[in-house]
């Protein structure tokens, strides 16, 4: 970017300032930029090289701590002589690989000189406004999934519709408690419970022949799959803290998911072992 | 067994569709994910197999998410999407959710019975389930990640 306006000349304030943002105007844009990263589910070195990036095209350093909640993050000019500190909270808080695909390409088209500053600013608005998928696709195919697993696990036919039957009952509340704002542990407990209640229901009226696999697995669809898999991908690039963290969240939820699960097993006088 | 091969991989796959689908990804991914679970998950289905290798689990699902990275490292540029984008919703299917949540109840378990025959009993299904869901993770993970450092221009480029 930096050389087309030489070539080109343009002496216009505005222009400038456009292509040649302050350190402060790159650090809060790139403190809200990570945080949002963070927060939709990229893994700390991907958060790193995209901030990384878009700091060296605008020919800045940036020096960030990544915390579980929050982004500290230092840009400093090339020369060192000025300086910026933003820490930022994360935002999002939900697995959202749209938006993980949308800002790492967001970043290249600023490497590549496609935007300038001002564009990236509107192109970033432009993918934290974007609404997530359709709530009514994701409830019916989550179901679908969860009863491919309960066939996955040697499930019979009636074992599956149940299974589908239960995930769609738990997903479909947990959906409403999330718009609630409800916290998600309990959520996770709660949705956990009336799904394996569902899921008995192969055991107590002796519908199929696996009713086992049937409630077993109709709370699999609340496994904190991609954080597990994103706090040992940090792990690996000895990013510890963040992945403690998103270990222990992952955790945390798998210990919810497996109260409501004893809690709807004791309730349906079912044996776990 | 051909067609246990092949109910696995078509299973595995609609699974990967529906489990992408809670963590909202670009709707162009949702094929290669499917495809790559696909792969993935009756790779893991032949390693296990007694008629074929008969694999521990562990080793399996390690061999079985190195394919899945390779995989999603090659598709993803045809994608743009970033590797994880197809590859984290494509080992989805492979996560031991079911030995995560026997391991938490197994640990309730050993509280509610006293008697020391039924808490060894339990405590040695909490570790049993608890190390199994553990190793498998990590044997997936280190599976999973060592494509995309090994193809680093490929995973971090796939967007440009």
């Amino acid at each position: 970017m930096n050389v087309i306006i030489e070539d080109s000349e343009i002496t216009d304030n505005e222009t400038v300032a456009l292509s040649h943002p302050t350190c402060k105007q790159i650090c809060m844009f790139l403190s809200d930029y990570a945080a949002w990263l963070l927060g939709c589910g990229a893994t700390c070195i991907r958060l790193e090289k995209n901030v990384n990036r878009i700091a060296h095209t605008f020919d800045k350093n940036v020096d960030m701590c990544i915390m579980p909640r929050h982004i500290n993050l230092t840009v400093s000019s090339k020369d060192r002589l000025t300086s910026f500190t933003a820490i930022s909270s994360i935002r999002c808080k939900c697995i959202n690989f749209d938006m993980n695909t949308r800002l790492s390409r967001l970043s290249w088209e600023v490497a590549d000189g496609r935007l300038n500053f001002e564009q990236t600013k509107k192109g970033f608005e432009n993918i934290i406004n974007t609404p997530t998928a359709n709530k009514w696709m994701v409830l019916f195919l989550a179901s679908v999934a969860n009863a491919s697993f309960c066939r996955l696990f040697g499930g019979d036919i009636p074992a599956m519709i149940i299974v589908f039957i239960a995930t769609l009952a738990g997903f479909y509340l947990k959906q409403i408690l999330t718009e609630n704002k409800i916290d998600i542990r309990i959520i996770f407990i709660v949705c956990s419970f009336v799904s394996s209640v569902f899921g008995a229901t192969d055991n107590l009226f002796s519908i199929g022949s696996t009713p086992e696999i049937a409630i077993g697995t109709s709370v699999l669809y609340l496994v904190p799959g991609i954080p597990l898999l994103n706090s040992f991908s940090d792990m690996l690039d000895r990013h510890y803290i963040c992945a403690f963290s998103r270990f222990m969240d992952a955790l945390i939820l798998t210990a919810c998911l497996s109260i409501g699960l004893c809690g709807g097993m004791v309730m349906m006088n079912i044996g776990m072992f | 067994m051909f067609s246990q091969f092949l109910q696995d991989a078509l299973f595995a796959a609609i699974a990967a569709i529906g489990f992408a689908s809670i963590s909202n990804p670009p709707k162009r991914a949702y094929l290669y994910c499917a495809i790559i679970a696909a792969i993935g998950h009756s790779s893991r289905f032949l390693l296990m197999s007694p008629q074929l290798l008969d694999l521990h689990i562990v080793l399996s699902s390690t061999i079985a998410a190195f394919i899945v990275g390779i995989l999603a490292v090659l598709f993803s540029p045809i994608a743009k999407t970033p590797a994880e984008t197809c590859l984290f919703p494509s080992l989805l299917p492979m996560i031991p959710g079911m030995y995560a949540y026997r391991a938490f109840g197994s640990l309730a378990m050993c509280l509610y019975n006293n008697g020391e025959d039924r808490f060894s009993h339990y405590f040695y299904l909490f570790a049993n389930n608890g190390l199994t869901c553990l190793f498998i993770l990590l044997g997936m993970v280190i599976g999973a990640t060592i494509p995309i450092f090994m193809f680093k221009k490929i995973s971090f480029q796939a967007t440009r």
